[in-house]
């Protein structure tokens, strides 16, 4: 068995809203292995955003520890895990968010600018990645200039153009129809399988869950069930 | 993040909101343009101040007898060498000089056919008076011709009070050396047409020679000394108070002071004016990019989230903010500068207001001055003024949580 890339240990976040505390995670345990697509499920309120939230380094734990490829996050700082998002992360979000002033391939080059990856290695990572997901022809137009689904699959070359060792996806189909979320998650399903990139994603669209590997539902904050699909 | 980077990503935000930023970028040059040009003027009027107050008959610096500025006479002259030159003194070099000119100036009364008035006589040797207005102004007739010159110089306004013109009579009584009242007769060679009426009225000229004749006197009463620079002031000022013993020296700032004080306040003015443009202007800019950062929330919540540091977003609004300035900044010194050659540079006629301007110590036409050192003092002003302006807006965007903002 492979090593985790994700691991949760008992973690707990509570938030206080008006001064009452609201427990959004109860004492999760949580692994996800390299080269797994883990698709987190779960009504509204069950705390599936908020363990994804807690997996990217975005928020901190009240208690318990995220581990990241070996690095526990609770040791890190605000800008030691700004750097571990940078390298080792890859983003997907449900308003897609792309720079709106930067074309496509500027989008993808865009994180590897901030590594400070050479112009000429970088132009020609986007421009192979963008042709590997079947992008090549909207390289140079700007996100208002594309479709929605366009827009996401831009995202997806932006999140995988730097190999991060996690790539998470929060409801990524929100804002696609069903034929562009099939096709989006084809193309997930190939940089899973094809590429080896880990993916974890939080959804509720039945969709994404068939083609997730795995399957963890949660719901008051507890993992209720953790189970493997057939990936259709 | 690289510098290319920042500079090309807030570049192209510059361009989202094209009219917003449209209108506050004419606002930076506006701003700036007109400060420059505000400046010229105050600038020239501040030199020509100065300038009218040296060309008064008082120099850079001046010598007096101890007591002749509360009693004013020949009773309160000094000998002078006839070799003596501020140049021959240890440490004042020649090129520190233009020139310098001995006097003899008392009060008199002056009396035409119909009219009396009292002007201060001033015994002159006319080849010296370039460092003064007597100099250069305009006259109608003619010149005096030397120290032994028996002719006298009236101002237009005194002829025109006392009814003569040139070439007629007027007859002069002083009080001489012995204190025994002197009066003698003299042609008037020609009528000066100075800037302002204050000065016809008040100096009647004539040889030095001559008036130390009428006194029987062989003294002086002041020496004006006329330098090229004024930082020369200071040191020459101090060779002459150690060598002329006994005697007071001046600098023209001592003898007019509300011309010095104008003088010394000008700078002041300049930066109180660059504050209140530049502060009305700040607030505009801080409010354009608080707007702006609020309209970007989820962008830069996205930014944060994929890793970009706090102090890059930071960096980000700082760097549009420097963009929006340095573009105005560009722009409003060019028009500035525009403005000064096309309207300001030949001067600017006040004679509808020459009555204030003459109050003032000046011409009826000011003469703006541009003066690169104001123009690099109003860029870099505007540029810390575009920094500070940052601050707010930068300090908003990195309060944005990726979390809150990606929610949107």
């Amino acid at each position: 068995m492979s090593d985790p890339v994700v691991s949760c240990r008992g973690v707990t976040r509570v938030y206080a809203e008006d001064s009452v505390p609201v427990h959004a995670l109860r004492g999760v345990e949580f692994e996800v292995r390299r080269g797994d697509w883990v698709s987190l499920a779960g009504p509204s309120g069950s705390g599936k955003s908020t363990l994804l939230h807690l997996i990217g380094g975005l928020d901190r734990p009240t208690a318990g520890d995220v581990l990241v490829d070996g690095q526990s996050l609770g040791e890190l700082s605000e800008s030691q895990l700004s750097d571990l998002r940078l390298r080792k992360l890859g983003f997907v979000f449900q308003a897609y968010n792309l720079i709106p002033v930067l074309t496509a391939v500027e989008n993808v080059e865009f994180i590897m600018q901030l590594q400070g990856v050479g112009a000429s290695e970088r132009r020609e990572r986007a421009l192979a990645t963008l042709e590997r997901l079947g992008l090549n022809d909207i390289g140079d137009r700007r996100p208002g200039e594309l479709s929605g689904g366009q827009q996401q699959r831009v995202a997806v070359a932006r999140a995988v153009v730097t190999d991060p060792v996690l790539l998470m996806a929060d409801e990524p189909s929100a804002n696609l129809d069903s034929s562009t979320t099939e096709d989006l998650l084809k193309l997930l399903r190939s940089v899973n399988e094809e590429h080896g990139v880990t993916i974890v994603t939080a959804t509720h669209d039945p969709m994404v869950m068939d083609f997730a590997k795995r399957r963890v539902r949660l719901r008051d904050g507890a993992i209720e069930r953790d189970e493997s699909t057939s990936g259709s | 993040m690289s510098p290319t980077l920042l500079l090309q990503l807030s570049w192209r935000n510059l361009w989202r909101r094209k009219r917003r930023n449209g209108l506050l970028l004419a606002a930076v040059c506006f701003a700036v343009g007109g400060v420059v040009v505000m400046n010229a003027f105050i600038r020239g009027m501040q030199v020509q101040m100065a300038e009218t107050a040296v060309d008064s008959l008082n120099g850079h610096i001046k010598v007096h007898a101890p007591g002749y500025l509360d009693d004013p006479g020949i009773a309160r002259g000094f000998e002078l060498a006839s070799e003596w030159r501020p140049e021959s003194l240890d440490g004042i070099d020649a090129e520190m000089v233009v020139g310098w000119a001995s006097r003899v100036r008392v009060p008199a009364v002056v009396m035409s056919e119909r009219e009396t008035r009292g002007v201060q006589l001033v015994g002159i040797d006319p080849a010296a008076e370039g460092i003064s207005f007597v100099g250069d102004v305009a006259l109608d007739g003619e010149p005096l011709s030397g120290v032994d010159d028996r002719r006298v110089l009236l101002g237009k306004a005194l002829a025109e009070q006392l009814d003569t013109a040139a070439g007629r009579r007027i007859v002069l009584i002083t009080q001489g050396a012995d204190g025994r009242s002197r009066e003698a007769g003299y042609r008037v060679a020609g009528l000066y047409d100075a800037s302002g009426q204050g000065l016809e009225k008040a100096f009647l000229f004539t040889g030095l020679g001559t008036v130390q004749k009428l006194l029987d006197a062989t003294v002086v009463t002041e020496v004006s000394v006329r330098l090229t620079e004024d930082r020369h002031g200071p040191g020459v000022l101090q060779r002459l108070v150690n060598a002329m013993t006994g005697l007071m020296v001046f600098t023209w700032q001592d003898l007019v002071p509300t011309a010095a004080a104008f003088h010394a306040f000008v700078d002041v003015a300049m930066l109180m004016w660059f504050i209140i443009i530049m502060g009305a202007l700040a607030f505009g800019l801080i409010n354009t990019l608080v707007t702006a950062v609020m309209e970007r929330t989820r962008e830069l919540g996205m930014l944060r989230a994929v890793g970009m540091r706090p102090r890059t977003v930071v960096a980000q609004v700082v760097v549009e903010s420097m963009l929006v300035m340095a573009l105005g900044i560009c722009l409003g010194v060019a028009l500035g500068i525009s403005l000064y050659y096309l309207f300001l540079a030949d001067g600017i006629d006040l004679a509808a207001f020459a009555a204030a301007t003459e109050h003032f110590g000046l011409d009826a036409m000011i003469v703006p001055l541009l003066l690169a050192g104001d123009v690099w003092l109003v860029v870099w002003l505007s540029v810390v003024f575009g920094l500070v302006a940052s601050i707010y807006p930068a300090w908003r965007s990195v309060k944005i949580s990726p979390l809150e903002a990606l929610a949107r």
